[in-house]
């Protein structure tokens, strides 16, 4: 599917990995504006709002990774604010990825422990939301393992909801930090042959990341088990391939996915041999990329069953650790430009 | 330089159609020329071995689909060296066998392992199925890609049905993936739970648990259904109602790609066989009505089941010296496909074509393996046999070892007389 429209002009073109300093100079990316009060998803939002937030984050990771000190008034966009990270769903790198945004920005920061709390001895999804929203937050940061959660939560607190990962529908800021993370190794999305390959059943990281590349022009490919591939996914877009050396011929970006055995019953793949075997991303099946292919994960990896270590950590191919870097940019990006809808300042 | 050319035959071939007298040239263990009439004289010459076949049919060698081996896990009823010595002396010149061993086939090192150990024996080549499921258990999917990687033709459960649907609907789709097909027993297990005949009146006359038949085609429509979803390849195995041949029928009629098979035993025989107890009746799926019989014969005549098979297990002796209920289904079949067959032909239910059609190239076709076809450049896997030569079903004479069968005494037309594997001979009757 092509993009509702062209973007070339809202883009920074840059197409030498070394920019850095010279765009820097020139006009700083102003905060991004969304229609919405809340992050969802990234289905729903134009290319306008995404390439706002891209951009507003490319200069939030400028500043990270020149370890420039942030000030203000960049550093108090969320002073006096609070920002509750409600993770009803395990993470480490999400959760601490938000924290150290939201203290980037002077937000102030709560961690709500779900495992412990009183969801724990029963309370319903909306009694916790009712109870959190007495408290008055600013911004609810919800991780949750059903797909509509973070909307439902939405409809039923004052404050702005980011969606951190709703079961298998979105994780709208990993989207953005990858396509962040792209565009500062390679300068563009528009164009690029990406392949997203794995759990596509089970991911909400595919499903953002979809929607929001095919909307800024690449064109993407999933490459997936047919176990693995959901009804109709053809109709988002896609090219898709149960291949994996076939499915990434030529392409530009390799997405390995997190084979998301939490979510499975048991029967979708035989083995983690097996898939390791036909879908797992090593260094002979990677030669059927692009000579300069990059590989991407959103992690945490399962070493051995979606990829190898050697692939994985080969510093030349491999973005997963600048992904996580640049998180922080991305989802300051996000908090910026909720807090600044929400009217406050 | 020929090394074998095979003349004065009827040649039967399937693949182009040909029922007619010629000649087949065999060099390297390849067909090298295949064509009506007789040979020139300077090919004759040429020739190291000429054979005069006397007019005896020369069609490609039979592709049995549906086998059990005994090896690995009981050697003793039958090695996997007497059964390919078997099947050799019945005309068949590819075995493909269920995984049902002990340990069941569900992995890659057991079809490399047998499979290697097959190349040096001097029978029928082996094919295998994989289990689709771990320890043929229903359950958990086996590791179909490596097993196809190893060489498995498709994948089966053996006689145990996939019941539960979802499992079945991954199967479809990972071996619509592997663009390899899904092999299924069909019979709903809950349906057919403690039965020990068909289910009918002379059931209720014995005394004798029924399996209805509408257990086999209740499997056949989900799965169909599945199919539709999937667009996999489905293989019904031995079907033996008239439901599941009308089910069959439809889903070819709507343009799914789905194929069938049956065994002699429902072309052949009807329930009232079970009629004395004798447990050499006892068979999965079980004998059906006459009316059942008759939709197969259809079913076979117009191209709606696709091959025959043999359905040939090695039945221990003391597990058949059973009352009927406890005593184990099953029965010998390599020894008796071909003759049972072609009774069909001198019935005039079905044409020598039609009867080869059946036994060799439906099912290379449906395995995606060589064979069914006399043309140049196809493997010298070969049966010469005699249409009308008559004798009489003696288990106590099988090649095979498994001596177990339900038309013990039946008079049948149709003998071989050589088969060749490769342009290699490995059998000749004496």
């Amino acid at each position: 599917m092509p993009p509702a429209y062209k973007l070339n002009s809202m883009t920074k073109q840059s197409d030498s990995g070394s920019r850095n300093t010279a765009t820097l100079a020139t006009t700083p990316a102003p905060p991004a504006r969304l229609a919405s009060k809340h992050l969802l998803g990234i289905e729903g939002l134009n290319p306008l709002e995404i390439n706002a937030l891209i951009d507003r984050g490319d200069m939030f990771a400028d500043l990270i990774q020149e370890e420039q000190p942030i000030t203000p008034p960049l550093s108090e966009v969320l002073k006096g604010r609070t920002v509750l990270n409600l993770f009803f769903e395990n993470s480490t790198r999400t959760r601490v990825s938000f924290e150290l945004a939201a203290k980037n920005l002077s937000g102030s920061v709560l961690n709500i422990n779900v495992a412990g709390s009183s969801v724990k001895k029963g309370e319903t999804l909306l009694d916790t939301a009712t109870t959190l929203n007495a408290m008055h937050p600013h911004i609810l940061v919800v991780r949750h393992n059903c797909s509509g959660a973070a909307q439902l939560l939405s409809q039923h607190v004052d404050a702005a909801v980011i969606n951190a990962g709703d079961g298998r529908h979105e994780h709208p800021t990993q989207a953005l930090l990858d396509a962040l993370t792209i565009k500062r190794r390679v300068g563009r999305i528009e164009g690029l042959k990406i392949a997203i390959c794995g759990d596509i059943a089970n991911s909400r990281v595919a499903r953002s990341n979809i929607h929001l590349l095919s909307t800024l022009g690449a064109e993407i490919r999933l490459v997936c088990p047919a176990t693995l591939l959901p009804d109709a996914v053809d109709a988002m877009g896609v090219e898709i391939h149960t291949n994996l050396e076939q499915g990434i011929e030529g392409v530009d970006i390799v997405m390995m996915l997190r084979l998301q055995t939490e979510r499975m019953e048991g029967t979708e793949t035989p083995s983690q041999r097996e898939y390791f075997n036909m879908f797992g991303l090593d260094r002979r099946k990677l030669m059927r990329a692009a000579p300069n292919a990059l590989i991407m994960h959103p992690g945490p990896m399962n070493r051995g069953v979606e990829i190898d270590s050697a692939t994985a950590d080969d510093v030349e191919k491999s973005l997963i650790r600048t992904q996580v870097e640049i998180g922080v940019a991305a989802r300051m990006a996000c908090l910026e430009a909720l807090a600044t809808k929400e009217g406050a300042a | 330089m020929t090394d074998l050319l095979l003349h004065n035959a009827r040649l039967i071939d399937p693949a182009r159609g040909i029922d007619a007298t010629g000649h087949i040239a065999v060099t390297d263990g390849v067909i090298t020329a295949a064509g009506t009439g007789e040979p020139d004289k300077a090919s004759m010459k040429a020739a190291a071995q000429s054979v005069d076949c006397g007019g005896a049919c020369l069609a490609p060698g039979l592709v049995d689909m549906r086998v059990q081996t005994s090896d690995p896990g009981a050697e003793h009823l039958e090695d996997l060296a007497t059964l390919l010595h078997a099947a050799a002396a019945g005309g068949i010149t590819s075995i493909v066998a269920l995984p049902d061993a002990k340990p069941v086939i569900d992995d890659a090192s057991m079809i490399d392992s047998l499979s290697l150990r097959a190349t040096r024996i001097d029978g029928a080549r082996l094919f295998l199925y994989g289990a689709a499921t771990t320890g043929l258990q229903g359950k958990a999917m086996a590791e179909l890609g490596m097993m196809a990687e190893a060489g498995a033709v498709g994948f089966a459960n053996g006689t145990r049905t996939i019941m539960d649907s979802l499992v079945m609907r991954r199967l479809l789709s990972y071996c619509g993936m592997l663009d390899k097909p899904l092999v299924q027993h069909c019979e709903d297990h809950a349906l057919t739970a403690g039965s020990e005949m068909n289910e009918s009146e002379t059931s209720t006359r014995l005394g004798l648990i029924g399996a209805p038949a509408a257990a086999e085609a209740m499997i056949i429509d989900r799965d169909l259904h599945l199919v539709r979803m999937t667009g996999a390849r489905y293989h019904a195995a031995h079907i033996s109602t008239r439901d599941a041949v009308d089910s069959i029928r439809r889903a070819k009629d709507e343009g799914l790609a789905v194929t069938a098979d049956t065994a002699p035993p429902y072309f052949m025989l009807n329930e009232l066989s079970v009629s004395t107890y004798d447990t050499a009746f006892k068979l999965a799926p079980p004998l059906r009505s006459e009316d059942d019989r008759e939709a197969i014969i259809e079913g076979i005549a117009d191209g709606t089941i696709d091959a025959i098979a043999s359905d040939h297990i090695a039945v221990d002796g003391d597990a058949k010296a059973q009352p009927f209920g406890p005593a184990q289904p099953g029965a010998s079949g390599i020894d008796t496909l071909l003759a049972l067959t072609l009774s069909l032909v001198h019935r005039e239910r079905i044409s020598m074509l039609r009867a080869m059609e059946c036994l060799s190239l439906a099912p290379a076709s449906i395995l995606d393996i060589d064979g069914g076809a006399l043309i140049e450049g196809a493997a010298a896997d070969l049966v010469l046999f005699d249409p009308s030569a008559s004798w009489v079903v003696r288990a106590a004479d099988f090649a095979s070892n498994s001596r177990i069968t339900p038309f013990e005494g039946l008079p049948v037309q149709g003998r071989v007389r050589s088969s060749w594997v490769g342009g290699m001979p490995v059998f000749t009757r004496s």
